[in-house]
């Protein structure tokens, strides 16, 4: 109650200054005073909520250092077990390459049917499945054939599960084949054959933290922006307190914009805290780009989102409803950003709503600096793209203020 | 325990749910919009990938090379390019996910019947994408260079070249994949969906039912009634329960009916657990609600114990036992894991609760424990 006391005494101030005709530089000073008034009440009100700043804290630390350092999306040990009805030196030898990191040969097991029962029951994940004689058939160069069964409940694991294997099933009769014809896989050197060499490209160790912890932090960041300014703007509806503003000689440009500038300087603290804290000193991930930039980049970013979280401001009127509506589009954000699913595999009028989220164009640029050391040369479009988007959001959002303040 | 204040503190929360009538709708709206955007747009297949080639050969056999990658449906061919730097530039935008440089002299070296080292560069900002673009390249190369060896072997050692492919691919490798035949994702990951979905909504629902009456003052009509702590609670949770548990039943049949996913075990079993994981879910919104004073605060905790956990740690993009140790502990702690188990057990594999009994008590466990902090975090004379 105080903090609005003094606000309107100072507004009242500044309005009799107003009143008289004032030249353009005086009129700038009260702009920005009032600017600076506002955004203080902001963040003082921000700092005044204890259980918030805590899981601020929370989301931009631990919580992304788990999601950087808990998930790993690569098939490792996969629990795979045999079914060996052959017993020759050839079929131990083939059961010998599905080994670790990849697979993990927990033990033989009887019958087919034990092996469905493993995978029914999720102890197992790779049934392998040798017929008899087949090492005899491949002595005598007779096509053969092993079984493999996977679960793909998880499907992409499932896809590793299966492409891993067959390589491992075919270099295997590759090298029989040749064994056959004299020949040694070591000692190719006078046949033709293409050999793989394959870089991989900023991220040469496919370090999973990288991505993760990135990937969350950009979520995070978006779920912030959203929510905040949202929040705050409700939250004065909620309680009446927009009547107090209303009175007031601001704008609602003024109203609006203190709200999100508060929020995005704690944000960005967030994002620092972040950056150093966890994906630089915990995860190492490099930042080949200019950190200028990428905060440059997110500050965009948190203008454009915030536009959006003023527009559902506009129609929500109480926190309840404001959540639900976050939610609506967050959700979808998330799953459209391209981060989790290669748009490439989207159906096409995905691909085409994907444009409209700004989240899309972000995570390009930011994956773009951090890890790929890209400039503005390279990111002029994601950044265009974030920009008309935000621009269209923000003044939407000031559209409807206007005209709910009318 | 009174049953009559149980119900009158229900319907009072019941009426206000339903005056507000945006909440009311957006409380039905949400939850199969969010199932059908995701499960639209979750597809975890790695097709189409954008590739471009720099082939500094340019004769015959580095284009039907090329033709094995350009044919393929895993790939999609987006132009030639000059040299090495523009393909630097074309991944920096993400513009191709690879590329492949045919060295020069390609053609001459294998018909020396020499082997040839072709180079594939690959964008790693996406590990789990890296990954299954190395096998389909390593396929690719694999088919290429047994055609060239078996027409190799056809021509030193006078066999036919179908004997000399037998030969040189004595075993044939046949892979099922089980539970979701096709590999397509829509089917696996639909009715782990569910799981997310209710794990996100009835939270959210129930996180401002407590915090609103605080904040508002509402809530001193409460300490001065004679209602218990109890009874108050489980008022303020029974409608909102009863709003997921009708949502269970929309989700359920968008999950079978829209996206075809088969359910294979018994719907009796299959309504109880959700029944007892809508009441965990929305038990968590209540105890955020409980514990703090604002509702912003109450909606920020929400979204970031909900959402985050329910996607990571749920074993939708990873099976439980290939987290890391603090990520399994999270997983343990949360109540997604546990219906993922249920959902999928359900759905895919038809198995019920002589399987998934576990699950079932844990979740059981998990709904009486969130009551029991509520219940003693919840005060009704509060010390400030």
């Amino acid at each position: 109650m105080n903090e609005n006391q003094r606000i309107n005494q100072s507004e009242n101030r500044l309005e009799d200054c107003a009143d008289r005709p004032v030249p353009l530089l005086g009129r700038m000073v009260i702009w920005q005073r009032r600017l600076r008034v506002m955004t203080v009440k902001e963040l003082l009100q921000f700092s005044r909520d204890g259980a918030l700043i805590l899981f601020m804290i929370y989301a931009f630390t631990l919580d992304i250092y788990l999601a950087g350092s808990g998930v790993r999306l690569e098939l490792s040990n996969a629990v795979t077990v045999v079914h060996d009805d052959d017993r020759s030196f050839a079929s131990r030898e083939l059961v010998r390459r599905f080994r670790p990191p990849s697979f993990d040969v927990e033990g033989e097991i009887n019958g087919g049917r034990e092996g469905i029962h493993l995978l029914d029951h999720g102890e197992a994940m790779v049934v392998l499945d040798i017929p008899p004689r087949f090492g005899e058939s491949l002595l005598c160069g007779m096509p053969t054939s092993v079984q493999v069964q996977i679960d793909a409940s998880n499907s992409l694991l499932g896809t590793f599960a299966g492409s891993y294997s067959t390589q491992i099933v075919s270099s295997f009769g590759l090298e029989a084949g040749l064994r056959r014809l004299g020949l040694h896989v070591d000692h190719l050197e006078n046949l033709p054959h293409v050999m793989e060499e394959h870089r991989v490209w900023f991220n040469p160790n496919q370090d999973n933290r990288w991505f993760m912890s990135i990937a969350e932090l950009l979520n995070i960041i978006t779920l912030f922006a959203i929510l905040l300014p949202a929040c705050a703007m409700v939250r004065e509806k909620e309680k009446g307190t927009v009547e107090q503003l209303l009175v007031t000689p601001l704008s609602p440009f003024q109203i609006m914009f203190p709200k999100i500038l508060s929020m995005a300087v704690v944000i960005l603290a967030g994002t620092s805290l972040s950056l150093f804290g966890v994906l630089k000193t915990c995860f190492g991930v490099p930042f080949k780009g200019s950190l200028g930039l990428y905060f440059a980049i997110t500050l965009l970013y948190i203008f454009a989102t915030a536009g959006l979280g003023l527009f559902i401001s506009t129609i929500a009127r109480n926190l309840g409803q404001a959540g639900m509506l976050t939610i609506i589009t967050y959700g979808p954000m998330i799953f459209l950003s391209g981060a989790w699913t290669p748009p490439e595999a989207m159906p096409d009028f995905l691909r085409l709503l994907m444009l409209l989220s700004p989240l899309h164009y972000y995570i390009d640029a930011s994956f773009g600096v951090l890890l790929k050391g890209a400039g503005l040369s390279l990111l002029w479009d994601s950044v265009l793209g974030m920009s008309l988007l935000g621009g269209a959001l923000f003044g939407l959002g000031l559209w409807r203020l206007r005209g709910q303040f009318q | 325990m009174n049953l009559r204040r149980i119900l009158s503190v229900a319907s009072r929360e019941r009426r206000e749910v339903m005056r507000d009538r945006l909440f009311f709708a957006l409380a039905f709206i949400v939850p199969p919009v969010l199932l059908l955007t995701f499960g639209y747009g979750l597809s975890l297949d790695v097709e189409n990938i954008p590739f471009a080639a720099v082939d500094y050969d340019r004769t015959p056999m580095s284009r039907d090379y090329l033709h094995g990658f350009i044919d393929s449906r895993y790939f999609s061919f987006k132009g030639y390019l000059e040299n090495e730097r523009d393909v630097y530039r074309l991944l920096a935008i993400g513009r191709v996910r690879a590329a492949i440089v045919i060295p020069e002299h390609f053609q001459e070296t294998l018909l020396a019947a020499r082997p040839v080292a072709v180079q594939t560069l690959i964008d790693g900002t996406f590990p789990f994408r890296a990954q299954t673009t190395k096998g389909y390249v390593v396929g690719v190369n694999t088919a290429f260079s047994t055609r060239l060896l078996s027409g190799h072997l056809a021509r030193t050692t006078g066999v036919s070249r179908d004997s000399a492919r037998h030969i040189l691919e004595p075993i044939k490798a046949e892979v099922r994949c089980l539970y979701n035949q096709s590999l397509k994702s829509d089917w696996s990951l639909v009715p782990k969906l569910m799981m997310i979905v209710l794990m996100i909504c009835p939270p959210l629902l129930t996180s401002m039912g407590v915090v609103r009456e605080k904040e508002t003052g509402a809530i001193y009509n409460i300490y001065s009634s004679t209602i218990t702590r109890g009874e108050y609670l489980l008022g303020k949770l029974a409608p909102y329960i009863a709003v997921s548990i009708l949502n269970v039943g929309v989700l359920w049949l968008i999950t079978a009916r829209v996206f075809g996913a088969p359910f294979k075990g018994s719907a009796l079993f299959f309504f109880g657990s959700s029944i007892l994981y809508v009441i965990c879910t929305t038990g968590m919104g209540l105890v955020v609600s409980v514990l703090v004073r604002t509702q912003v605060a109450a909606t920020l905790i929400t979204f970031i114990i909900t959402v985050v956990p329910s996607v990571f740690y749920s074993g939708i993009f990873v099976p439980i036992p290939s987290l890391s140790k603090g990520a399994k502990v999270v997983a343990h702690l949360l109540p997604a894991m546990y219906y993922t188990n249920i959902v999928t057990g359900c759905f895919l594999k038809g198995v019920g609760l002589e399987v998934l009994w576990s699950d079932v008590l844990v979740l059981a466990g998990y709904a009486a424990a969130l009551f029991t902090i509520g219940y003693s975090m919840f005060h009704k004379r509060p010390r400030s």
